[in-house]
């Protein structure tokens, strides 16, 4: 799949991610002699960021942390290129001052260590030949206050036993409400339902597939829910109950895109 | 961003750190929005010691400084130590060697050897409405809020690429409509001594990256000092207003914002978050730098306690020679005055485990670039404490 970015430094590079689901930390935590991750709060500590691509929210700390990507490059330890989510100064900085191909408005929770990719700085685009991007709708039903969810079973190909909104793949030019309402009718028998909100898409990474989750919400007044095998319990659950239930990735964020 | 073709021309044929400083200003402008460069009136540089610098800042600096100069007036932080006491204070020679070759680079490049993390307390004091391109979080605020100057929370590296092509990219705190208010505060406590720092700890916590507006007190230039210090460490804060105070309160637009009230207990909690109930080895005064004001109070101090830790007051050059008698009386008791150094880029982990001090920008980097525990209370009441 390829994830759109915005040029920072410009240059193209390939090769193997690694990933720094936090902040990182420059000035201390990376060694400009050896490339080593030394920050004790990072869970990439030990990892070396040489010739790979460095992903990573933002930079924290010391803004001298910059001058640590110019010793890197010195000492030919660089990275081949940084992936950020917000570019800030002590990254910008310090991939201009390395020459350092750079990109940020990425998403970095998609990306995995070991992913690999070309980034194309230049053009503003990260490409991971590896990955499939597979389109998917997911539906939350609203009763009284009240929202549906369901627990996955396991004969479903993916996130078996995690609670869900209504959810199904988008085959090709499908339109997604039309196949959220043929989901919805499929895996609860209720067919009285009214469009109340849709979201923008939700992006969630699972094993080799980056889904996009186009999420919705609809009014369901009646009818009682009838699974059929994707699914084995149902819930109608206080909305402030969602974040605490064993669910699918971004389940409450992708509830959230479909609130005003 | 638009460059004009003198920018143009820096960035294709400038020497080499000037086409670097270039490219440095244009991606932050792009990064950040900016729709052009605009002139600056100075700069001031952070990253002076070894310990803020690391040994891959001073290969970049020297090599920088081999094709740079600044172009519009510079000057610098605190190094980490005082060139005339290093040796009775048992620093090691390495430090030294290294101190002295970051010196000669920001020399090389025309940067004043003010070593002050208070420039506008050094003869750097910028006018109302002037753009400026500084680091050190403290003097940012300061410029911003008590002298209506104008200028972003730079970094090291980005405050040298401004100097260097006398430019800065125009966003942030350069821009009126981003120097309004975001947060109210009401103060219903008289303002007195370290609660300065407790109050800039507190509301730095809350705001982030906001524009404080704070009602209810007034206070000198050396209490503002210390507040927008701690405000500036605590919080990414870059300007705040004090209603009837500060230059630029009436353009402040808090009319519609919720006021918080800010009470004895939420400064009282802020400090258990930050001190420690060690015994310190060590007073640790002068973060920011003391004024000569400051030093003078110190010794009016000291003639009335006699605290068994030994005093370090951290100040400048033109501080000290102002106070001179001041800094005579401290030294005369065992106590020290450090110049062209301060608090927590010096290397107080030589001298001590555990440092009492009233600063609340002392009390957030004590701990991870000296290694101490902090003891966080007002300077009084830590010298009848600890006498």
């Amino acid at each position: 799949m390829i994830l759109p970015g915005r040029r920072i430094v410009e240059g193209r590079a390939e090769g193997s991610i690694l990933v720094s689901e936090r902040a990182l930390s420059l000035l201390g935590g990376v060694d400009p002699k050896t490339g080593e991750i030394r920050d004790p709060e990072s869970a990439i500590r030990g990892e070396r960021v040489a010739g790979r691509i460095l992903a990573v929210p933002h930079a924290k700390g010391s803004t001298v942390g910059s001058y640590v990507l110019y010793g890197l490059r010195k000492s030919d330890v660089a990275p081949a290129a940084i992936v950020a989510g917000r570019a800030e100064t002590i990254l910008a900085v310090g991939a201009v001052l390395a020459g350092v191909p750079m990109v940020d408005g990425v998403p970095t929770d998609l990306l995995r260590t070991g992913d690999r990719a070309v980034v194309d700085a230049t053009g503003g685009a990260i490409e991971m030949p590896l990955v499939r991007e597979r389109p998917v709708v997911s539906s939350f039903l609203e009763r009284e206050g009240r929202i549906l969810v369901v627990r996955r079973s396991e004969e479903v190909g993916s996130f078996q036993g995690k609670w869900s909104g209504i959810s199904g793949f988008l085959e090709g030019s499908e339109n997604p409400e039309d196949r959220a309402l043929r989901e919805i009718e499929e895996e609860t028998g209720l067919t009285e339902v009214a469009l109340l909100a849709r979201g923008s898409a939700v992006l969630s990474r699972g094993g080799d597939t980056v889904y996009r989750i186009h999420p919705f919400r609809f009014h369901a007044p009646r009818g009682d829910v009838r699974l059929d095998w994707e699914n084995v319990e149902y819930r109608w659950v206080d909305p402030a109950e969602i974040p605490g239930l064993d669910g699918v990735p971004k389940l409450v964020a992708v509830y959230r895109a479909t609130l005003p | 961003m638009d460059l004009t073709r003198d920018e143009e021309l820096l960035l294709s044929e400038g020497t080499p750190a000037e086409r670097m400083s270039m490219k440095i200003l244009a991606t932050l402008g792009s990064v950040y929005g900016a729709d052009r460069l605009i002139p600056i009136t100075g700069a001031h540089i952070s990253g002076a010691s070894p310990k803020t610098l690391g040994d891959a800042g001073v290969e970049f600096l020297e090599e920088f400084a081999t094709t740079a100069k600044v172009r519009v007036r510079t000057t610098v932080n605190p190094t980490g130590m005082d060139p005339d006491r290093w040796r009775e204070l048992g620093v090691p020679e390495s430090m030294i060697q290294t101190q002295e070759r970051i010196v000669r680079a920001y020399a090389s490049m025309g940067v004043e050897p003010t070593f002050s993390c208070t420039p506008y307390q050094v003869g750097h004091r910028p006018k109302r409405g002037e753009h400026l391109a500084w680091a050190e979080s403290s003097a940012v605020v300061f410029a911003n809020a008590v002298l209506g100057a104008r200028t972003n929370r730079e970094g090291g590296p980005s405050a040298l690429a401004a100097a260097v092509v006398g430019r800065t990219p125009n966003f942030g705190l350069h821009v009126e409509e981003n120097r309004r208010a975001t947060h109210a505060f009401d103060i219903r406590i008289p303002m007195r001594g370290y609660r300065w720092s407790l109050l800039g700890l507190h509301v730095g916590e809350i705001v982030g990256d906001g524009v404080p507006y704070l009602r209810g007190f007034t206070g000198t230039e050396d209490e503002l000092k210390t507040f927008g210090a701690a405000l500036a460490s605590a919080g990414a804060v870059g300007m705040f207003h004090v209603e009837g105070l500060t230059p630029e309160w009436r353009q402040a637009h808090a009319e519609g914002l919720p006021p918080l009230t800010v009470t004895e207990a939420d400064l009282l909690a802020t400090r258990d978050r930050y001190s420690t109930d060690g015994v310190p080895e060590a007073i640790g005064l002068g973060s920011p730098q003391l004024s000569a004001d400051e030093l003078r109070a110190v010794a009016d101090l000291l003639d009335r306690y006699r605290p068994r830790p030994r005093v370090f007051a951290f100040t400048n050059r033109t501080a000290k020679a102002e106070a001179a008698d001041a800094a005579r009386r401290i030294e005369a008791l065992g106590h020290v005055v450090l110049v062209d150094t301060c608090l927590e880029v010096s290397p107080m982990e030589l001298w001590a485990r555990t440092t009492a001090t009233p600063s609340g920008k002392g009390a957030i980097y004590l701990p991870t670039l000296c290694g101490q525990r902090v003891v966080l209370d007002d300077l009084e009441e830590l010298m009848r404490r600890f006498s």
